[in-house]
């Protein structure tokens, strides 16, 4: 490992936002000496480097992926809330905002896939005095916001204000999403990940007591269903549909991963979990952006953060989830999970439930199943919660469901570090494009919509982009056990707020990546590896010269360090 | 004295609830001078369970019928139920617990009685004398020296015998500075930074007094450091106490270095809240930690409220201004408070911490606690008469060097490869502080452990940690030499709870412990193989 690599959470990195140079903290000017920054000399050199190396015709250094158009570049001041007001040119595609800092003493990137953005306002009028007072204020979806500063004349913040609605909101604009021109190509095929027969059959399914019905398939019983439905054996088709027009929105009881209902409403416990509804997560995830983004809470902060209810709200949820998998488990009963339209709240019990239940789940190939499975095939509505594309930003569907979801896998990861096969930056990206529509896999409110617009055919998968470069992804602790049931302690203070996804925007909190530890597990992995290799070798290479007749009065010391040479 | 007087029953039949993750344990309990035991009844084949006497922070009894409950809560934090056969031996055998656990006397304590397998008295005292540390900065620098002015403790009793100083002043105007210092703690070297050449200094505070009294010694004493640095050095005084309480420190004969007394020195006051304050800090964390009835949705305020997360960032904060003085602005600096025996050696111990790479050692950071607390004069014994759950009222008593040890924690957090040492060597510091059958965390100075001896008639924890089978709970597997500073973040959002500490016996059933037990197996077996080439080779 270099030198010095390690420089803890406080190092700065150029690129990803916000990595400018900070102002040294004086000892004199002594007000502010709480904050402290890693900023070794290296760290410094490496950036001093990189500037000089900058290349100056830049249209050739901004990313492009295949099928990605650049469609204007804008000098303008990004105001970064941490370091102040930075030149820069900003390169608009129609996938992504690119920025790169002009500034001699700043390396600052920003790469912001436009699908992140919820909402771009237009901050000052004509008559507006102060500096950097006139121009755009981006709220994205992943808990920060851009401001960029652009001249009175010249309409400039016109254009880019037009092309940005135009590019972020392509549904308004009757425009396709960008995963519908992405012309990526991986040599994995990430659609083919989740197979429902195979996966029913990994369960066991069908068997005596569940079959498998095609009743759905052209999606008439229930249009928020996949086509294939695992349903109790004694069921026939004509009760199923009897049973749809009494659930709401014709949502019977299916198998959500094994875990269903009986087939009538007998000795059945019904137990409210007392979960909060969409708005009200909603409305709390907001106030952690209030606490965080930009400036964070820093006097109170653990009673700013109780005063957001996220991390009781994740509580309720786990606390839900773990009834659920200890019914289950437990009392070899079957557990029948609702909400009102059963495509939130269900989806997140379910789906953590089996989490806890079925290690296969905790595996990064299980992982993608799950979400295919439980989330986007059993209809968790994306588009409505997420807003792929609409500008709609105050539309009441909207809601963190599924982050909800995703922050409740990362709060089981760190108490069970060594049971999942992914690490944090593999449920970070999953966030990533949750938003970014760069791939199909969260378009859409339910499979009949997906098949409608074909867009298994149309768009690329996000689990090929994983799938070919698993290793990133992979927590080096991770130990493979089978039939090991997870519970995680719902307590308080077990709980912690998701710093690294949360606030990693702020440069002062920001963790480094890759994670040092892991980064040195691997090296370690890698060594012993190495080593046993090497060693192998020489057993062999040692075996192969002891069967030859000896031909030489070498002794066998000699006969070794010869065979070192090779190394 | 006789234990003997103390313990007032022998036996009794008695059933043990070690804790929510442990399976109780019956058979007959037995009440020792030091010691309270469990030998397990003829069913079950567990081994003899021993609790040092020591150890026991509290107690609490309860009768009902013909048994009775005793609640033991320990210094570690631990808590112990057990259910005693018999009305009059419940009463007998928790006097004889109160009695024998809240001896006062050093010589009668269990230290002078413990004599381990394997381990031979008088071993391991000799690792860090104060000559040893005095090597290495000579090594560096010529400006310094050793004086054995404090031979017989009379300069100042918390000092050991023998301090380093600036070459240019001579024992004469030490003991004169020393006068002038409460305490007789007259300004000396704790770490000497190579890279910038500058040093680190404590002391206690000078006794101007309300007529701002000068001591020209102690004047030149500090000149003499700036001169010894580098020309044109600067100076800064970090005043561990607020402006406002330093200025009232004057009425009581204390106060501060007046700047024009000073030249080239400048003050800066960043207080750090000690005695009572800490205590109760601890105390109500603990409360908060271990209390079922906590409602949860309220545990993020609460644990604000404790307001030990802010005293953790208030130490590592002003320790980091010690290491930014020294490390970016090439500057000396002296720290001190009022003693010079608290909160003073939580900041300059963490200081070195975050600028010297040896300290991160398993060796250096022993050194550093034997060097910077044990023989820098944290008195030990007066801090830690009692953890968190006394009913006594605390006198003496204070957290300050558990306060330490959270901070070290948290840079081990955020640098999860710079330290050799894991979380193991820091809850074994924890514990052995407050009760331990070793000598080393005894008394409250190097004068009072000559009197009694210790060093020659205990032993030291470093040779019980060093021959420890399990050397791995200590070593963090890991670890890499790091030639830089390390220098945390001290945001609230980079603080924790430490649970492994506060939630030790309520934890949740898989930590990290588990992870690193993984790293082990690697390391072991890549040592292994790599052990066996050699072999090969040769």
């Amino acid at each position: 490992m270099a030198e010095g690599a390690e420089q803890g959470p406080g190092a700065e990195q150029p690129g990803n936002g916000g990595g400018a140079g900070s102002p040294r903290v004086s000892i004199m000017a002594s007000a502010s000496t709480s904050k402290y920054n890693s900023h070794s000399l290296e760290n410094e050199s490496i950036k001093r480097a990189s500037q000089d190396g900058v290349n100056r015709d830049l249209s050739e250094t901004v990313p492009r992926l295949p099928g990605e158009m650049l469609i204007t570049d804008k000098e303008v001041i990004y105001i970064c809330p941490f370091n102040g007001p930075i030149k820069g040119r900003v390169y608009i595609t129609n996938y992504r905002l690119y920025l790169r800092s002009l500034e001699m003493d700043s390396a600052l990137i920003l790469d912001v896939p436009l699908g992140v953005i919820s909402r771009i306002e237009k901050m000052g009028g004509a008559t507006s005095r102060g500096e950097n007072s006139y121009g755009l204020d981006i709220t994205c979806k992943d808990m920060r916001n851009l401001r960029f500063a652009l001249k009175q004349e010249g309409h400039s913040r016109r254009d880019m204000f037009e092309i940005l609605t135009r590019f972020a909101f392509p549904l308004a604009h009757s425009l396709p999403l960008f995963a519908f021109l992405n012309e990526e190509k991986f040599n994995v095929d990430g659609w083919t990940v989740y197979n429902p027969v195979e996966e029913y059959r990994r369960q066991g399914l069908p068997n005596h007591q569940w079959r498998i019905t095609f009743i759905n398939k052209c999606y008439e019983l229930c249009d928020t269903y996949p086509a294939l439905l695992v349903v109790p054996y004694r069921a026939s088709d004509e009760d199923l549909r009897r049973v749809a027009t009494f659930r709401s929105r014709n949502r019977i009881p299916a198998t959500g991963g094994g875990y269903e209902s009986d087939d009538a409403y007998h000795n059945i416990e019904l137990s409210f979990l007392d979960i909060h509804n969409i708005h009200v997560m909603r409305e709390s995830l907001k106030k952690v952006k209030d606490i965080v983004y930009p400036n964070i809470e820093e006097s109170h902060w653990l009673s700013s953060l109780e005063s957001t209810h996220w991390l009781e709200h994740i509580k309720l949820v786990l606390t839900g989830a773990i009834q659920v998998a200890d019914k289950v488990s437990s009392g070899k009963s079957s557990v029948l999970v609702h909400c009102s339209d059963g495509w939130d709240r269900t989806a997140q019990l379910t789906s953590l439930a089996m989490l806890m239940l079925d290690s296969y789940y905790r595996s990064i190939e299980g992982f993608e199943i799950l979400v295919q499975k439980e989330w986007i095939s059993f209809g968790h509505k994306f588009a409505s919660r997420i807003g792929h594309g609409d500008k709609n930003h105050a539309d009441a569907d909207r809601s963190p469901i599924f982050l909800q979801f995703i922050d409740c896998v990362w709060q089981m990861s760190k108490q069970f570090p060594t049971a999942f096969e992914f690490n944090e930056q593999f449920l970070i990206t999953i966030l990533d494009h949750l938003y970014s529509c760069r791939f199909g896999t969260f378009l859409f409110n339910c499979e009949s919509a997906r098949e409608r617009q074909k867009v298994t055919e149309r768009t690329v998968s996000l689990w090929s982009l994983i799938n070919v470069n698993k290793e990133k992804f992979k927590n080096p602790f991770y130990t493979k056990e089978i039939n090991r049931v997870l519970y995680p302690v719902a307590s308080m203070r077990h709980l912690e707020l998701w710093v690294n996804y949360y606030i990693r925007w702020n440069p002062r909190i920001k963790q480094q990546q890759p994670n040092p530890v892991e980064q040195r597990y691997m090296e370690l992995l890698a060594l012993r590896d190495d080593y046993i290799k090497r060693l192998e070798e020489l057993q062999l290479a040692n075996s192969a010269k002891l069967s030859d007749p000896p031909t030489s009065p070498s002794s066998p010391s000699q006969m070794m360090s010869h065979v070192q040479t090779h190394f | 004295m006789e234990f003997s007087e103390l313990i007032r029953t022998g036996r009794a039949q008695a059933e043990l609830l070690p804790g929510p993750e442990e399976p109780p344990l019956r058979g007959t309990l037995c009440v020792t001078g030091h010691h309270l035991l469990l030998s397990p009844g003829p069913p079950s084949t567990a081994d003899l369970w021993l609790l040092l006497l020591r150890s026991v922070d509290s107690i609490e009894k309860r009768v009902a019928g013909d048994s009775g409950t005793i609640t033991l809560r320990c210094k570690d934090l631990r808590v112990l139920q057990l259910d005693i056969e018999g009305v009059e031996a419940t009463l007998d055998i928790a006097r004889s617990i109160e009695a024998l656990s809240s001896l006062e006397s050093v010589i009668t304590s269990f230290p002078f009685f413990y004599r381990p397998k394997g381990l031979r008295l008088g071993d391991a005292w000799h690792f860090h004398p104060p000559e040893c540390y005095y090597k290495r900065v000579a090594r560096e620098t010529n400006a310094w020296r050793l004086s054995e002015v404090n031979q017989d403790f009379s300069l100042c009793p918390s000092y050991p015998r023998a301090v380093i100083v600036p070459r240019a002043v001579d024992d004469d105007a030490l003991a004169r500075s020393a006068r002038f210092r409460q305490g007789g703690r007259f300004p000396v070297l704790c770490y000497h930074h190579a890279p910038s050449g500058t040093v680190l200094l404590r002391s206690s505070q000078p006794l101007t007094g309300p007529q701002k009294r000068r001591c020209a010694e102690d004047e030149d004493l500090l000149r003499a450091v700036l001169a010894g640095a580098h020309p044109g050095a600067r100076g800064f005084i970090v005043d561990t106490r607020s402006a406002q309480a330093a200025k009232q420190a004057r009425m009581t004969g204390g106060g501060t270095e007046a700047k024009a007394a000073y030249p080239g020195w400048k003050r800066l006051h960043r207080p750090l809240e000690r005695g009572r304050a800490l205590q109760e800090s601890f105390v109500r964390l603990v409360e908060a930690c271990g209390d079922p009835e906590q409602s949860m949705d309220r545990w993020l305020s609460r644990l604000e409220g404790c307001r030990w997360l802010a005293h953790v960032k208030e130490a590592l904060s002003t320790a980091c201004l010690a290491a930014q003085g020294m490390e970016r602005e090439g500057a000396c600096i002296l720290v001190h408070g009022a003693e010079g025996r608290d909160s003073t050696l939580l900041v300059t111990s963490l200081a070195q911490l975050i600028l010297d790479p040896l300290s991160r050692t398993i060796t250096g950071f022993q050194e550093l606690v034997e060097r910077e607390w044990i023989q820098a004069g944290h008195p030990f014994q007066l801090r830690c008469a009692h953890s968190a759950f006394s009913h006594a009222r605390p006198k003496h008593e204070a957290p300050t060097f558990l306060l330490f040890l959270d901070c070290v924690w948290q840079l081990g957090r955020q640098f999860p490869l710079s330290l050799e040492f894991g979380e193991g060597l820091l809850l074994a510091l924890f514990e052995h502080a407050y009760a331990s059958p070793f000598g080393t965390f005894l008394c409250n100075s190097e004068k009072e452990r000559c009197l009694c001896e210790v060093r020659t008639r205990t032993h030291s924890l470093w040779s019980g940690l060093n021959h420890l089978k399990e050397q791995r709970k200590l070593r963090n597997p890991l670890y890499v030499l790091n030639p830089l500073a390390i220098w945390p973040s001290v945001e609230p959002q980079s603080l924790r709870l430490w649970q492994g500490l506060f939630l030790r016996w309520t934890r949740p059933p898989e930590s990290s412990e588990v992870a690193w037990e993984k790293v082990w197996q690697i390391v072991t077996e890549r040592e292994k193989t790599e052990g066996s080439q050699p072999t090969a080779s040769t």
